[in-house]
């Protein structure tokens, strides 16, 4: 599995730091709207038609694969040296691999999701 | 191509007869000094990943149905759901603002044949990248655009 990983290390490494990038510039945006002013009355909370609308196009079915996955792989990476700063590596074995799974799982089902719009 | 290296590729096959000090965690570790913003970053994974499930709950449910989608729209009215947004925004913020701080002084000196530009330049293209995205989705997003 370590071999695996770290063959596939300069994927995760391009996912997580475009996490870092791209998925901090599209989530903020998210966030102020979606998660703090609509449900806080600030703004009209978004209606399902103008979202599938929004969302069912080629710019908008890339714009939310990408609002998933990039947040994904970063946080499963971090996540992984957060376990490994805090308890060491010897547990690395373990959690990396279920870090990425969750990770690439997560990117399966976005893609089903996207694709289903 | 050859394989990758194994991490413990040049470790010596049996102890050296140089006596080493057994590695101990830096005094200041995990949250004084200068690691308390490494330590945050790096804790700002688990936020990424809560969020990156929270937006695929959202999206998987556009393509469900109407009433499915309302439903989740909703339940961000829960003001746990608001907290937690609140602090994943603070959140995105560090590490924009952490990330952009740093971004500029990682370049190389020279790219090829090109020189990257200087560093107020990079840091001034990156805010105004975050700024101006995030107006615009934020504009779309709330109705005001399209």
């Amino acid at each position: 599995m370590q071999g695996l990983l770290l063959k596939l290390e300069p994927l995760i490494w391009l996912v997580f730091g475009q996490g870092i990038m791209l998925g901090t510039i599209l989530l903020t945006g998210w966030l102020l709207v979606v998660g703090v002013a609509a449900p806080l009355g600030l703004v009209e909370p978004l209606g399902y038609e103008r979202a599938h609308a929004l969302g069912s196009n080629l710019i908008g079915r890339l714009v939310l694969f990408a609002l998933i996955v990039l947040p994904l792989w970063k946080g499963a990476h971090h996540t992984r040296h957060i376990s490994i700063d805090m308890g060491g590596g010897d547990r690395d074995a373990a959690v990396a691999p279920l870090l990425y799974a969750l990770a690439g799982f997560g990117t399966l089902l976005a893609a089903l999701a996207v694709i289903r719009l | 191509m050859g394989r990758p290296a194994h991490p413990q590729a040049m470790a010596p096959s049996r102890p050296g007869s140089t006596r080493t000090a057994p590695p101990e965690l830096p005094g200041q570790f995990p949250f004084a000094g200068r690691y308390r913003g490494y330590t945050l970053f790096a804790w700002t994974g688990v936020l990424y990943l809560l969020l990156g499930f929270l937006v695929l709950r959202v999206v998987w449910a556009l393509g469900e149905s109407p009433q499915a989608f309302d439903s989740v729209i909703a339940s961000f009215r829960n003001p746990l759901y608001i907290v937690f947004h609140l602090l994943a925004l603070v959140g995105v913020c560090f590490v924009a603002v952490r990330f952009f701080w740093l971004f500029p002084k990682a370049q190389p000196p020279r790219i090829g044949p090109a020189k990257p530009p200087p560093q107020p330049v990079i840091l001034a293209m990156l805010y105004g990248l975050w700024i101006g995205v995030t107006l615009l989705l934020s504009a779309i997003l709330a109705g005001v655009l399209f």
